[in-house]
Formats: C-alpha cells, structure tokens, sequence
C-alpha cells in the first residue's frame, strides 16, 4: 500500500510486487499431463506432418466451434497468409488499423494492399456503415477483426460482403469461445483465424486454425499450408508453404481445450473483479461483453480517459510498469502508423480518427491462471491511488522525465 | 523372409519384407527425461514462446557449434528463408521482376518460397557429379535483374562454395546458403554456417536435429541479424515499436527443448548413420547397376541420406523400381522430382537456360531408408531386394512390358 507519491517504485520506491506479473494468459496445464501427453509422443513416434494428435484437434475444434473444417497451423500470422492464397485475394483488402500487426502484414506478404478503416469508438469494431465507401472494385475482401472477446457485427458485414461479392473472412485471434446470437465464432464469413498463442485462452505455445464450412476453400487451405498424410484433393498449381503444426504443439492444445470451461470461467471471475473495484473511477471504462453472448474474458481492457482519469494511458503503464505490472498499450500506434504503411499509404494517417483516440486509451490488465484475486485487489488499489494523487503524481513525473 | 522368385514380391502378393515402414526421414528421439528436464524449465521460467531462455540457449549453442557470431531460430526452414531472401535480396528492381537463381533439382517448395518473398525464382542447372551448383552452372543466369544467388547444397556432400562466393563477390550479388541438407558438414575443414552472407538449416522431425518443425539461420553480418530478429516476430523493437514488416516466424520453447535435447545426443547420432552408410556403402559395391553417391569423408559429414544413382545397366526403371520398394515397405523416394521447372506455378518463374544436366538426373536418383528407424539387418535386408531386382531383371522387364500391353 503506497503512504505517499515517494513511496511509487516510478519515484524510487519498491516495486509492489517483487516480479513482473504478465499481461497475457500464460496458463499451462499441471506438470503431470504435460509429461505424459509427451511420453505419448515419444511411444509413437510421430513429431509433426499432420500427426494423430492434430487431427484428434482438428475434429474436436470443428465439434467445439460449430464448424466442417478446421485446420491447425504453425501460428495465427502464417494462418492469415494461408487463407490469403486460398481466397485467391487480389487488389485491395479492407482492413482496420486498430488491430495486431499480424492481421495487416499478412496481407503484405500476400500482395495484397490494405485499405484502413476506422473503427466504431463503443465496439471498436469495423461496421458496414464505415466499411461501405471503402468499396470500390479493387477490393476483394473485407477482414474483420474480432476484439477482447466480442465478435463483430456478422449480420450486417456479411450482407454487404455479399451485396458485393467479394469475401469476408474474420481474424478471430482473441474469439475463441465468443458468441454472436449464441452462435460460436468459427463458422462466420468464408473463414476464420484463431491464434493459439501462450498469451492466448487457448495456449499451444505458438499456433493457430482455420475454420471454415466451405469444403473447396478447406481444400486450399490444407493444400498450400502442407498437409502430408492427408489424401485429399492435391491442386497442382498452387503456392504452398510450411504452416503445419507439430505434434507438440497439438499436445499443449489438447490439454489446454481441456481447460477451456475452467479457464474462461477464471478470467471471468479476474474480469469481473477488476470491474467491480474499478468501474466507478472517473475516466476508466471497460470493455465489457453483451450479456446475452459468451466470452472467454481473456482480455481485461478499459480505456483511460486522460483529463478525467488526470493522467494518460500511457503515464499509467510506465508507473504500473515500475510496480511490476506489466499492462499493455493497444495497439499503439495503429498500423497505419507503422513502418511501412505510414510511409506507403500516407493517406491514412489522418483519416482515422476513432483508432487514433482509441489507439492513445486503451490499456491491457493483466489476468490469465498467474493473477490471484488479491493481486487485482491490490492492482486495483493502486490505480485508484494514482488517480487520487494524478495532479502530483504528474507534476513529479513531468520532473523526473 | 528370403524372396526366391518374383512372385514372393509384395507387389506381386508376396508378404512384406519389412512388418513397419522403413523411410528417408530422420525421425531421431533423444533420450525423453533429458527432453522433460529441458521441458521442466519452460515451466519454472514461465516462458514458453517469444524468444524464451531455452530458445537463447539453442542459438547460443548453434552459433558456437557453426563457428558463427550469430544464430537466429525459426519456427520453420521455409519461414528462415522467406524471410532471409525478402531481406538479403537487392532493393530497387521492379516488383515482379526481381529474380533470385537456385537450381531447379531442388526441395520441391523452393520456388514458392522466393514466390512469397516476391522474387521470380530463376532456375539454373547443376554439375553431373556433384548434384549442386557451381559457378559454371549459376554464371550465366546473372543478368540486370539478379538480386540474389540461392547456393543450394545437394542432398550429399556440397555444392561449389568457393566457385559461388567468387560470383557473388564479381558481380556484387549477395549470396545466401541453404544448407538445410548440409547440416554439420565442413567445407575445406572449415565448418558450414559462416558461408555467403548467410545459411539456412532446417529443425524438422525428418532432419539430422529434430524440433519438431524448426529452422536457424547463421551468420557474421549483425545487421542482418538484428533485422531478422525483429522480423522473426512482427517488425518489433522493443515492446510497443514496430519498425519494419515482419510476421511471426518465431520457435517456441518446446521445439527449442526438443532441439536442445537432440544437439546432446548429436555425436552418437553421427556415428550411427556413418554406420548404416557404410554398410549400404559395402553391400551396394557388388551390386551392378546401383551406385551409392559417396560421401567425401575426408571432410566432416553427417551422413544421414542414402542416395544412388540407377545406371544404364540397372535393368528397371526408377518408377517400377521404387513401386516394388513401396510394396515391401520400404519407402524410398525419388530425388527431387519432378524438378521444379516442371511445375505449373501460379506465380511467374524463368529458366535460365536449358538444363539439360538436372532432367536427367531429375530421372535416375533416388533415397535409400535412412534414420533412426534403420538398423544394419535392415540395411541388408533392403540391398538384399535390390540384388534380386538385379538378378531377376529379364524376368521383371517382362512383367510390366506385358501390364503395359494390357
């Protein structure tokens, strides 16, 4: 408990906690499963090429998202540029600037150029009425990000995809488990892409899947991510690349689905608990989920409001920072602020105005099976404190900077 | 089981000579409690991706092991080269224009990875003796739009490192090795890694290090490292700043441990294959028609790839022989074919000129069983079949001329 503005670890202080608490989810299945899950490797032999462990995923995925096709990949990034290929994408692709690098750079690598759209300030989603003048005919998709655990507005994106026939595809990378009308993530638009990173609800250390109900587009997608063992169609003329996921890999997500109910149901309780201490601060606003809908509530994220709040977002992660809470800024800056985008289509930087506000507020707390309630209780204090101090507290920094 | 005439070929409803599937891939295991106890340590750091302790510990070991300043890890071989090239090539040439030369007798996703990194694969030929490249072969292929020179090693031994570091260094083109078949060889004593600009290697189960799925690349160019490190995982320097295009290429801690467990063992690894290739180095002596591709073993080699070439005396073709091979489950392959100037490519590619070394060879070559799964009852067993395709080739030229006539 911090007496006094000296006594904050950014002003010299001691740290509240003694190690960094991380920001991302992190959970890892007791000692005992893992060993065994890899003693069974080892017996059989079999390390990766489409191995019994993957497929074993693939259809529990498909049973689990609601979906006809599921297909496992190195990570969610090579997963974006799978599905690119297999779209056959062309021209230019609609695509938000508040999102993950990945989503924009795989079109990059693609070929495909991106057009920034802005982002709705409540949702911070795309939405058809932001998505509609972007449309001219060198576009051939939209991609939609699905963000902190909502899933964007199915209905209306995909009646304007087809009122233009052009694909839409989701990058669901913080989805899994979501709902839409109760309908799981997974089975909307021509695609989507889940990450299994360890920051992830779901943790293969790296990895990622492509769902999809169109047997075609599955098709494409096994054929140009490599697929050895799998005797489905072989399309000759194609771009392939490595994008298999190894029979390690499938292992931790085995386990990790496995812990699905139990770990949504803890983030849940960390989420609700950040939200009971903080949600009458002034200038801090979560983003919470619909109540009709399910979530995994991976991401606890608020935005700060600067001049209510009385410092900024980012002050705030520095002096978190210092404490050993290691919150994360999103996504700052946005895409269309990064090397090379800024400097290829300089046009955006100034048409997006909703992502640049949202880009300089929004701020990660951390959550996942290594944050216990009373760390967010004391986090929770801590934030509060700032605020109450925010005029000295700012005054000093301004003198230590 | 010993066959006595054609019929007691699997093909030819005969029993199987193997009861499990022999093949070219590698498949090594370590010993697993030294894999768990690697794996013990992800879980007391807490870190299971993004450059983690045991993925600096791989490189750090990789680096000395190459003779190298730098090591950088891959999720895969593929991803290390797509983004090497994307890297190393020449800036400036037109997109789409922009070529990088590898021999076409090559890994069958070659030219999709200069494809993805947005170069025209351009395919050159390669010496009759060796399988590789040489400066011969790769000098008339450079031209204005050449931006980089893929020194692709073959299956045994090296390509011309010499003959294609002076190229590279005469016409100011960077030159980057894929050394994935290579692995720890030497070249003129020196160990591979430090060659080019750069050299790729590959951590795939099938591979002589296996992680699972995996790639590294070495070098002494800092600058070039410290760029691939940041593109390895989205262009990041630093937390928060993304300073270039990147993706995520990156390994995880579990590959590293699996990488790290197999690097311990790599020694006794090493003995055992040379064991296994001399012995098909041995038997395959008396047996006409099959010749064994050596191994320079006055230089250091792995050994783990049997490769031979059928010659005009081997009574049957490559294809009837490796459909006999397959019956008895013995999964021999063909050596990189079709090459890959064969290929339909949805993308633009060129041949530079005619090749007319690498379609025949494309046609003769093939890969013994080799790995761990190979013992040297297995390797007896298997020249075993080949002296009988040898013995009773007459009698198997009539066979499938009459099943074609049909």
């Amino acid at each position: 408990m911090k007496r006094n503005i000296s006594s904050l670890a950014v002003f010299s202080g001691k740290p509240t906690f003694d190690s960094p608490l991380p920001v991302g989810q992190m959970n890892f299945a007791e000692w005992e499963r893992f060993e065994s899950a890899f003693r069974g490797i080892f017996a059989r032999r079999y390390y990766t090429n489409h191995g019994p462990l993957v497929q074993e995923l693939e259809a529990r995925l498909c049973n689990m998202l609601g979906v006809k096709h599921a297909i496992c990949t190195t990570n969610a990034t090579i997963a974006l540029l799978i599905a690119a290929k297999a779209l056959e994408l062309h021209g230019k692709v609609v695509v938000p600037a508040f999102t993950f690098a990945a989503t924009v750079q795989s079109l990059t690598w693609a070929g495909i150029e991106p057009i920034f759209c802005d982002v709705n300030p409540v949702t911070h989603h795309i939405t058809p009425e932001l998505v509609e003048p972007l449309l001219d005919d060198s576009v051939s998709a939209v991609l939609a990000v699905h963000l902190w655990g909502n899933v964007c507005d199915i209905e209306g994106l995909s009646q304007i995809a087809a009122k233009k026939n052009i694909h839409l595809y989701f990058d669901a990378a913080h989805a899994f488990g979501s709902t839409c009308n109760n309908i799981p993530a997974g089975s909307f638009g021509d695609m989507e892409i889940f990450s299994f990173h360890g920051t992830k609800v779901i943790n293969a250390a790296e990895g990622g899947c492509i769902s999809t109900n169109n047997d075609y587009l599955a098709e494409r997608l096994r054929n140009i991510r490599s697929s050895y063992g799998i005797r489905g169609t072989v399309y000759p003329n194609i771009m392939t690349s490595n994008g298999r996921m190894s029979e390690a890999q499938a292992a931790l997500a085995l386990l990790s689905l496995e812990d699905y109910d139990k770990n949504s149901q803890l983030n849940r309780d960390r989420f609700e608990r950040y939200i009971s201490h903080l949600k009458i601060l002034p200038g801090f606003k979560f983003i919470s989920v619909k109540s009709d809908e399910k979530s995994n509530y991976q991401y606890v994220v608020a935005e700060v409001d600067h001049e209510a709040f009385g410092i900024s977002r980012d002050e705030l992660v520095y002096i978190l920072k210092a404490e050993n809470i290691l919150c994360r800024k999103y996504f700052a800056p946005g895409l269309h602020r990064c090397p090379p985008y800024n400097e290829q289509y300089p046009h955006f930087l100034n048409s997006l105005p909703n992502t640049d506000i949202l880009c300089s507020k929004v701020i990660q707390f951390p959550s996942g099976q290594l944050i216990t309630m009373e760390d967010i209780h004391t986090i929770s204090t801590l934030v509060i404190y700032i605020h109450e101090h925010a005029s000295d507290i700012r005054e000093r920094l301004f003198h230590v900077k | 089981m010993i066959k006595r005439n054609i019929d007691d070929l699997a093909l030819f409803g005969g029993p199987k000579a193997f009861w499990e599937i022999r093949s070219t891939s590698n498949l090594v295991q370590p010993d697993i409690e030294n894999f768990l106890n690697y794996s013990k340590r992800i879980y007391k750091n807490r870190r299971i991706t993004n450059n983690g302790p045991l993925v600096q510990e791989l490189e750090a070991r990789l680096a000395t092991l190459h003779e190298t300043s730098y090591c950088i890890t891959f999720c895969s071989g593929f991803m290390a080269l797509m983004l090497a090239i994307y890297d190393m090539h020449i800036k400036g040439i037109n997109e789409g224009e922009a070529e990088v030369i590898m021999p076409s007798l090559t890994y069958r996703r070659m030219a999709d990875i200069a494809a993805w990194a947005g170069l025209v694969p351009s395919f050159c030929d390669v010496d009759t003796n060796t399988l590789g490249m040489t400066a011969e072969t790769v000098e008339p292929c450079i031209n204005k739009k050449t931006t980089l020179i893929l020194g692709v090693h073959p299956i045994v031994n090296l390509c011309d490192i010499n003959g294609l570091e002076q190229l590279s260094k005469q016409y100011n083109i960077p030159l980057l090795f894929d050394s994935v078949e290579a692995s720890l060889a030497s070249y003129k004593g020196k160990m591979i890694g430090s060659f080019g600009q750069a050299e790729v290697f590959s951590l795939h189960a099938s591979k002589l290090l296996n992680g699972f799925e995996g790639g590294y690349l070495t070098t002494n160019d800092g600058e070039l490292a410290e760029g691939l490190r940041k593109g390895r995982s989205f262009g990041f320097s630093g937390r928060d700043t993304i300073v270039r295009l990147g993706l995520n290429a990156k390994l995880n801690e579990v590959h590293a441990a699996m990488t790290l467990a197999c690097l311990d063992e790599i020694d006794s690894q090493i003995t055992s294959n040379k064991i296994r290739y001399m012995a098909y180095k041995e038997r395959l002596a008396d047996i006409e028609g099959v010749d064994i591709v050596p191994y320079d073993e006055r230089e250091k080699r792995s050994f783990k790839n049997i490769l031979v070439k059928l010659d005009n005396s081997w009574p049957l073709s490559r294809e009837h022989t490796l459909q006999i091979l397959h019956a008895e489950n013995l999964l021999a392959r063909p050596y990189y074919y079709p090459p890959l100037h064969k290929k339909d490519t949805p993308y633009k590619q060129k041949m530079c000129n005619n090749l007319h070394i690498t379609e025949p060879l494309s046609l003769n070559h093939m890969l013994l069983p080799c790995g761990e799964f190979v013992s040297v009852e297995d390797v007896n067993l298997a020249v075993d079949i080949l002296a009988f395709l040898h013995d009773h080739g007459m009698e198997l030229q009539k066979h499938f001329a009459a099943e074609e006539v049909k």
